[in-house]
């Protein structure tokens, strides 16, 4: 089934449109395998995480995904990667040998140590990546509903990605209002810093309000009234996706006591 | 048995006095409209029809509203979501949050009360139909006009398929071509469903009323038909008049109108009425 590609949450979302395989295997399926990644991103030496992210990066391309990839990963991990060498690899003194690059003096440990903390956030984070890239909340939404989930849970992942629009809207508005009355918002940092209360508070103030009547829409339209919901159009399952969730849920464990078995 | 009893209800925020021994019953299928000036208490009023009210701190100071004459507070959270809906004044806040396209949000509703999937669709199609929202079906709520949302609004609180519609100033949002619609819209309406239209202003409520309750200052200082509406003295103070009702009640102070017509609103009513008097001076 194709997603319907929302757009006033559109800004908020990384998901990127597609019919790939990874963009209809079942959310709940998608899910386990982001949880065995973040284990595994701990549990698995240098030697393990590095592939996994590439082999991560690699099915997000394949996936439509890759230009959403390379930014993320650009975004997060350049910087880490120049922190991490300056600090580990010139700054803080590892016992061991040292090398000598472009005239720096480095620590080999500490370069090893700027690879495996590397590695580890690169899985971490490709494996988040290859999820929300290929899995629209609404879909993971409605996975678990058909899964029973409590709907009070489901409404706490979707509400902020949806909510976030109408609240960036009204901050804009009350901003341009109190501009009108004379607020200064271009001069110095301090007269900025003078102004934000007369900017928060209303934010705060009519957000509250929102809560308040938001609890009457949802409590006037049945919200809660039955354990479980209804949903139209459940993201497919199967039998095959079922054994592969469990299997990967059953691996978790095996992966943490190898991991443990490995820094021993 | 009515649908909905409102008996000596009296309700005050913090201090002030909004509700003052409000007496007033909604019969099963009954047009209602309940007019006032601002802050005369209207959407006070439809909170308390719909069981919004009380909340919180807000208690009633005296009497109670009951539906099918059980107390709101005794229904469970099914019952009372088939019983009445309420649309309010702001379209955004009456979104859910939940959905992220038109389709969902309409589902929303019906989905909560764990109705089979067929169900829901017929609930969710008939409810597009309704609001003209076939458009509009894959959009994401929040990014639709202020407008396109009350309509929304309005196929979501119908999918739950309630027996009392709740509009609390509905077409404050619509420009001339929308309010038009809509109230083509609510024509095709079960007949069994009451409406209660609150607004402040004349036009589209009377259009739909059997019946017009005005309240003033938070009473209830009147209560009857439209043609009693527009010679109550204090509509034109609180409304202002449109022309044709005004060049009627003219007529009428002079002599001039037929006696057994009602004053009227309606261009062509009020032309009927006075060609009788146009034909006998010709």
């Amino acid at each position: 089934m194709a997603v319907a590609r929302p757009q006033g949450a559109d800004h908020a979302l990384l998901y990127v449109p597609g019919r790939s395989f990874l963009h209809r295997l079942n959310p709940l399926t998608k899910l386990t395998l982001v949880l065995w990644c973040a284990v595994a991103a701990f549990a698995l030496p240098p030697e393990g995480t590095i592939p996994l992210a590439l082999l991560s990066i690699l099915i997000g391309s394949f996936a439509g995904a890759g230009r959403v990839f390379a930014r993320r990963l650009a975004l997060t991990l350049l910087p880490l990667s120049v922190a991490l060498f300056v600090v580990h690899g010139m700054l803080v003194d590892h016992a061991g040998a040292r090398a000598s690059l472009l005239g720096l003096d480095l620590s080999r440990e500490g370069l090893a140590y700027m690879v495996r903390i590397l590695g580890r956030i690169a899985a971490l984070l490709s494996g988040s990546l290859l999820f929300v890239c290929t899995t629209h909340p609404s879909r993971l939404l409605k996975a678990l509903d058909a899964h029973r989930f409590s709907p009070g849970a489901a409404y706490v992942i979707a509400s902020p990605l949806l909510l976030l629009e109408p609240f960036t809207q009204r901050a804009k508005a009350i901003r341009e209002a109190q501009m009108a009355r004379g607020l200064d918002l271009e001069g110095s940092f301090m007269t900025r810093v003078k102004a934000f209360p007369a900017l928060l508070m209303p934010l705060v103030t009519l957000a509250l309000a929102d809560i308040d009547h938001r609890a009457q829409v949802l409590d006037g339209r049945g919200f809660r009234a039955m354990p479980h919901r209804t949903v139209l159009d459940a993201p497919a399952d199967s039998r095959q996706q079922r054994a592969v969730r469990w299997a990967v849920l059953v691996s978790i464990p095996v992966l943490i006591a190898g991991g443990v078995l490995w820094h021993l | 048995m009515a649908l909905i009893n409102v008996s000596g209800l009296s309700f005050a925020y913090e201090s002030t006095p909004v509700l003052q021994n409000v007496n007033l019953s909604v019969a099963p299928g009954e047009k209602l409209a309940i007019l006032g000036g601002n802050g005369s208490g209207k959407s006070t009023l439809a909170q308390w029809i719909a069981g919004w009210l009380p909340r919180g701190s807000y208690a009633a100071n005296a009497g109670e509203v009951t539906v099918e004459g059980q107390p709101w507070a005794e229904l469970d959270a099914a019952t009372r979501a088939g019983a009445v809906q309420f649309v309010g004044q702001v379209p955004m806040q009456q979104l859910s949050g939940f959905s992220f396209t038109v389709r969902d949000e309409i589902a929303f509703g019906p989905g909560n009360l764990a109705l089979p999937e067929a169900k829901i669709r017929a609930r969710v199609d008939a409810a597009v139909e309704i609001c003209n929202l076939g458009h509009l079906l894959d959009r994401d709520p929040f990014s639709l006009s202020g407008g396109e949302q009350q309509r929304l609004s309005i196929a979501a609180a119908l999918a739950m398929q309630p027996r009392a519609l709740v509009l609390d100033e509905p077409t404050g949002n619509f420009d001339p071509e929308s309010r038009e619609a809509l109230l083509a819209q609510l024509e095709k309406l079960p007949g069994a469903l009451a409406i209660v239209w609150c607004d402040v202003t004349l036009g589209a409520p009377l259009s739909v009323a059997e019946r017009v309750l005005l309240l003033d200052g938070g009473r209830i200082a009147y209560d009857g038909d439209v043609a009693g509406l527009l010679t109550h003295p204090r509509t034109a103070e609180i409304f202002g008049l449109p022309a044709v009702a005004q060049t009627a009640l003219m007529l009428r102070e002079r002599g001039l109108w037929p006696a057994e017509a009602p004053i009227s609103m309606d261009v062509g009513r009020v032309a009927s009425a006075l060609r009788p008097m146009l034909e006998s001076a010709r």
